[in-house]
């Protein structure tokens, strides 16, 4: 360590200092007084209490995509901070700091990563909510997925699965289960069975492919903070200094977009990839499976039913309208044969466009709203298709 | 030395400023209000099933060509990225070299559109939009413009129907779809498209669109919302990124037929560059493309690699071959204001000298 007193003891103090007085004014913008303070991650947070404060009081007056855009800020405020609170935090509580003995620092950071390489593993239960926060940045491709996989399945929650322990589907727990699974139906609801067996052994494979899918960026997350490590050495051997949260936020996202854009260009990440999607897939399939069965037994129309018909139905519209098309080429030549020949009967008009049956549109308003009319929610997109349907299928 | 030294006040500082332009921010959003794109005035002069083709009302200043373009954008996401803003319009930028400019807006399809094929979007909408103008404008041929998969389409219409295309523009436009920085095509290479397909019928929007923002997640889920911070004090600005954002999320569902055979024939099976191309009964010679082409690719672009576009030079007939180099993104390639000064105005040049 450095022995310029400053450093040892007075930066220190100001440090200190300083989390007492954010964590106060948290508090108090919190509506909070001292005496109520909160502990752990309330405390050494206030700024992500005053972002949840700002959130609570102006989303409700919010539109849709500005609700959204915000919590995404907030979201990422919290990511940005929480890595400088990590750092910053954690170099003043072990008495390290600005010019502080660089060993020493080193000492701390290699600590730290060691940590948060447990975090990543799964190991270290009990890490402080600013190392949790720092973990939780490499779940967002994770929550990517389980988002859109919840918006693509209501009834099935994307982090339905989530929790389960990993390695709970293999080994001796696996074999049992697919034992039972494997045992042929009896009886009259024979086939009712066989179709449940089916559905919990695509649920099982689903399991296991986000699991290895999740293994994936754990494994990632450990190597970009080597490549952190690297970069900070780097940085140290040419002079560079991080001296802001942005600038140590911009070289954490730098790192791990790096050690990510050099893993999922591999085969491997190709396999987990192609594996999650069509183990998901087959889950669902079977599920559709099992809604059509219920909805025959009901005597209601089942979805292969519907695209029976809906291919039936392209079909034929394709072949009404080749056949359009070459009539209306017939009647052109037609137009072109000179007095005396058959007369035409059809020339297109200047709006008649295809001749497929295709409706046109003489004059249609000017439009520069057209577009956003047609703004995609999935429930106006419903809406629009319908009426689109309505107004202008053939 | 330790490279980390971010000071407890500066650390402090900075808190507050984000916040402060946070707040402004926030309340910049509130007012925000209706967000509105596809800021040129058009008229729809053709409707189809979901199809709608617009006609671009021309600038009363500007002298038209007598070529019509025409302007295929891709099935995902939706074309008014390219007259997204006011000042950021590559339409706009079109109308304004003199070029009479349509474009075709696939809509929203639905379940009901899930056998729609390549042929029926190829030799059957993009076809029928051509002869609509052509029979319009009284001409043989158009120029056509095609844009990402929109460019894939339009290289496949211009070599079946060469007789009815004078000139072909693509911009970002995949040809080799196995270069082997094409994030996209590894990851489908094990994806069973067929059980994706027969199980979803159309493929979501969502599920593409957690694709293209899995090509870069941490910069485009989470860094770019830092960044903006900076500039949402700023009205206009906001709203800007507002209208950015609604765009990058809004995806329609992908036909499933189209989809399945899009995904298999090229980005599994790599048609244009084995030559297995086929729509419909029809094989695709794009040897058969004799016109004037001009191919633009993006430098940074992570969607459609660089590589991937200039694949084409040497597949198609043509004896007037151009490339044109743009140093930003698959999306800047629009929305940049180097893009509204040197590629928008670079098309409309090549077009006009031909």
């Amino acid at each position: 360590m450095t022995q310029n007193a400053f450093f040892d003891d007075s930066w220190l103090k100001l440090q200190r200092d300083y989390w007492d007085g954010l964590a106060k004014m948290g508090q108090q913008a919190m509506g909070l007084d001292s005496g109520r303070a909160q502990g752990g991650s309330g405390a050494s947070a206030p700024w992500l209490a005053a972002m949840e404060q700002w959130r609570k009081a102006l989303a409700p007056a919010a539109s849709d995509p500005a609700r959204d855009f915000m919590q995404r800020l907030m979201d990422q405020g919290q990511a940005y901070f929480g890595l400088a609170e990590q750092f910053t935090k954690g170099l003043g509580d072990t008495g390290l700091g600005q010019g502080a003995d660089s060993t020493r620092a080193w000492d701390w950071l290699n600590q730290t990563i060691e940590q948060m390489q447990k975090g990543f593993s799964g190991i270290g239960a009990d890490q402080d909510e600013s190392l949790r926060r720092m973990l939780g940045f490499w779940e967002m491709p994770l929550d990517n997925w389980q988002r859109m996989m919840s918006s693509l399945s209501p009834m099935m929650p994307g982090d339905m699965l989530r929790n389960m322990p990993n390695g709970m589907m293999r080994g001796p727990m696996q074999e049992g289960l697919e034992q039972m699974l494997s045992a042929p139906g009896l009886g009259y609801s024979r086939e009712e069975q066989a179709q449940y067996q089916d559905l919990m052994r695509a649920g099982i494979d689903y399991q296991r492919a986000f699991q290895d899918y999740s293994g994936f960026f754990n494994q990632l997350g450990v190597k970009a903070l080597h490549r952190l490590r690297d970069e900070l050495q780097q940085k140290s051997e040419t002079g560079e200094t991080i001296d802001s949260a942005r600038s140590l936020y911009d070289t954490w996202v730098g790192c791990c977009e790096a050690v990510y854009a050099d893993e999922v260009i591999t085969p491997d990440y190709s396999r987990v990839h192609g594996r999650l999607i069509n183990a998901q897939m087959a889950l669902k399939q079977r599920l559709s499976v099992m809604v059509d069965e219920s909805l025959g037994a009901m005597n209601m129309p089942t979805r292969g039913e519907l695209r029976t018909l809906q291919d039936r139905l392209q079909e034929t519209r394709r072949e009404n309208k080749r056949l359009r098309q070459e009539l209306d080429q017939i009647q052109r030549r037609l137009a072109t044969l000179p007095a005396g020949a058959p007369a035409s009967s059809g020339n297109r008009t200047s709006t008649s466009g295809s001749s497929t049956g295709a409706k046109t549109t003489a004059a249609t308003t000017t439009d520069s709203t057209t577009t956003g009319a047609a703004k995609k929610t999935s429930a106006r997109k419903k809406t629009a298709a319908k009426s689109s349907t309505k107004s202008s299928e053939g | 030395m330790f490279p980390i030294d971010i000071r407890p006040d500066k650390l402090g500082e900075e808190m507050l400023d984000y916040s402060r332009k946070l707040g402004q921010g926030m309340q910049n959003l509130l007012d925000a209000g209706h967000i509105d794109s596809g800021v040129s005035p058009k008229d729809a002069v053709y409707r189809e099933d979901k199809l709608v083709l617009y006609r671009y009302q021309r600038p009363a200043e500007v002298a038209q060509q007598a070529v019509p373009l025409l302007v295929v954008y891709a099935l995902v996401n939706r074309p008014y990225m390219t007259d997204i803003q006011e000042d950021r319009s590559t339409i706009k930028g079109l109308l304004a070299t003199g070029q009479d400019v349509y474009l075709i807006d696939w809509g929203y399809p639905d379940q009901a559109d899930r056998s729609l094929t390549l042929d029926d979007y190829i030799n059957g909408y993009i076809d029928r939009c051509v002869d609509h103008i052509c029979h319009t404008h009284g001409v043989d041929k158009v120029n056509i413009l095609g844009i990402c998969q929109g460019g894939s389409f339009s290289l496949m219409y211009s070599a079946l129907h060469p007789d009815k295309v004078r000139n072909l523009v693509t911009m970002v436009t995949p040809v080799d779809f196995k270069t082997p920085d094409n994030l996209l095509s590894n990851w489908v290479q094990n994806v069973d498209v067929d059980l994706a397909v027969d199980t979803m019928g159309n493929i979501p929007g969502e599920l593409l669109n957690w694709s293209f923002l899995s090509l870069k997640p941490f910069s485009l889920t989470g860094q770019k919302y830092v960044n903006m911070v900076d500039m949402l004090d700023k009205p206009e600005k906001a709203k800007n990124f507002l209208r950015m954002e609604q765009w990058i999320f809004d995806s329609p569902d992908q036909a499933g037929e189209t989809f399945r055979q899009f995904i298999k024939d090229f980005y599994q099976q790599n048609a244009f560059i084995n030559g297995t191309a086929r729509v419909g009964e029809r094989p695709v010679d794009l040897k058969q493309i004799r016109c004037p082409v001009l191919n633009i690719y993006a430098l940074q672009d992570h969607l459609v690699p660089p590589d991937a576009s200039k694949a084409l030079n040497g597949l198609t007939g043509s004896e007037d071959y151009t490339e044109l180099a743009f140093p930003g993104g698959h999306i800047g390639i629009y929305v940049s204001g180097k893009a509204q000064k040197e590629v928008t105005p670079a098309i409309g040049e090549w077009l006009n000298e031909r």
